[in-house]
């Protein structure tokens, strides 16, 4: 997919660090110019697109005004945006019945309500170009479920119900709306994991890559090359399709 | 560079696929009964176990060993559940299961001593949703995706990775000119209103073959929103 055909522009969320970073890398070297946003402003993000010739477009996605002013300043200094891909996302796990409430909430406003409010805010520009990808990040965990990770899992299952509604109510217009859902991949996250488990970030490694018929776990560019491929104009007729990059865990169905 | 076996490589999606991977400098290796415009190409019956396993030494003869093979020799038809014939049950499954059967058995051996090579069937959207006047096709489709779930739990702990592509209807010549899949009336009702192009699937197997590493026993979708 590479020798720009990627030149139009690409906002992709979440894009500090980690899987979101890695794809930001990848469409810009696929030649779209990327809009970077994250949470919050910072050293990283600018570092980033300065990196990639690409913009620095902090905003909480959990936010719907932010999420507008955003993408409003995006698109008056650069023109609609063609290419949304949709990753930031927020993560606590919590045995079930101690789950906090307001831990709950702001996974699923982050990671499915962030989600409507990008869409819905770039929707009008993809309209006017006649043409959008939409590119979901959701889970191998909202496929499967996964213990203690209920508030995570409901949001990632609910974007997958997203992408295919989405998926049959844009395509007729060129938009195409399709998700990927990655198994567990080599990210901060797990750092996070392996302080919650007290393990070590190897031990924690380990434990996930036991699960995974190909015995690893995944890298943030695997992900990254999904998503350019969904991005890409050669993807015309998938439509609200979930492409699974998790290694091989089969003991589930999208 | 990389070497493929493409069954199928005549027409349709197996040629769109063989076309894909030699503009993207793959060496590719046709298997066909016509026979195919590939770097290296062989005519014959991928029902045919012993023609099959004779052509995929020939072709690592020729080319090199076998990284990816590509099951793309199909057949279908049209027949009313209650008039599909023995015959017709049993060439339908012959061609689909029994030519990934052949094939893979002919370029397991290689990619197990190498510990890499990967295996990309095309199955069809007709066996996750089930079709209308053609149960033999879609239950020979649906155990292609079967067969090839398993198989891949099988080997990717051994470094070779089984993946599949399921196409919608797509515009090749399995669908005839008066083929109900070309109606406008049920294109419409498609959610992207068109048949899917013989390049899209082949951009498709491209992208397993080259940025899948991370993939096994997934079957992509690629069907106009046909089954979602």
């Amino acid at each position: 997919m590479r020798g720009g055909e990627l030149t139009r522009l690409a906002l992709v969320t979440g894009a500090a660090r980690g899987i979101g970073q890695a794809i930001a890398r990848r469409l810009a070297a696929d030649g779209a110019r990327v809009a970077v946003n994250d949470i919050a402003p910072s050293a990283a993000m600018d570092k980033l697109a300065a990196e990639i010739g690409g913009i620095a477009a902090p905003a909480d996605v959990s936010d719907r005004e932010q999420v507008r002013d955003m993408v409003r300043r995006v698109e008056d200094a650069h023109g609609p945006v063609s290419t949304l891909v949709c990753n930031a996302a927020y993560m606590t796990m919590s045995p079930f019945l101690g789950h906090p409430a307001e831990d709950w909430w702001k996974i699923i406003d982050t990671n499915l309500s962030g989600t409507f409010h990008l869409i819905q805010a770039v929707l009008p520009g993809m309209r006017g170009q006649g043409h959008g990808r939409i590119v979901i990040v959701t889970s191998y965990w909202g496929i499967a479920g996964w213990p203690n990770a209920t508030g995570y899992a409901a949001s990632k299952a609910g974007l997958i119900a997203l992408t295919k509604t989405l998926g049959r109510e844009l395509a007729p217009e060129g938009i195409i709306v399709n998700a990927v859902a990655p198994g567990v991949i080599a990210t901060p996250q797990l750092e996070v994991d392996a302080a919650d488990a007290g393990l070590s970030l190897e031990e924690i490694e380990q434990r996930y890559a036991r699960g995974v018929p190909l015995g690893r776990i995944g890298r943030p560019e695997e992900i990254a090359g999904a998503v350019a491929f969904l991005a890409s104009p050669r993807v015309g007729a998938m439509v609200g399709a979930i492409l699974q990059v998790n290694g091989g865990e089969l003991r589930c169905r999208a | 560079m990389s070497t493929a076996l493409v069954t199928g490589a005549a027409s349709g999606i197996g040629a769109a696929v063989a076309a894909e991977l030699a503009a993207a400098g793959w060496r590719v290796a046709g298997f066909d009964l016509r026979v195919a415009a590939t770097e290296f190409a062989q005519a014959g019956d991928v029902t045919d176990a012993d023609a099959v396993a004779e052509a995929a030494a020939r072709a690592e003869q020729a080319l090199g060993p076998i990284d990816a093979l590509v099951t793309a020799a199909g057949h279908y038809e049209m027949t009313p559940v209650a008039d599909i014939t023995p015959s017709q049950w049993h060439r339908m499954l012959r061609v689909h299961l029994g030519g990934l059967v052949n094939a893979a058995r002919a370029v397991l051996p290689g990619m197990l001593a190498r510990r890499e090579g990967q295996i990309v069937a095309i199955s069809s959207e007709l066996a996750v949703g089930g079709g209308d006047g053609d149960a033999h096709y879609a239950a020979a489709k649906g155990a292609v995706i079967g067969l090839v779930r398993s198989l891949a739990a099988e080997v990717a702990p051994l470094g070779v990775r089984v993946n599949s592509v399921a196409p919608g209807p797509t515009d090749t010549p399995l669908l005839a000119p008066d083929s109900p899949w070309r109606d406008p009336a049920y294109l419409g009702t498609l959610p992207a209103r068109r048949l899917a192009t013989a390049a899209e699937i082949a951009a498709t197997v491209r992208f397993v073959l080259t940025e899948g590493s991370f993939m096994a026993g997934e079957v992509v979708s690629v069907n106009s929103g046909a089954v979602i």
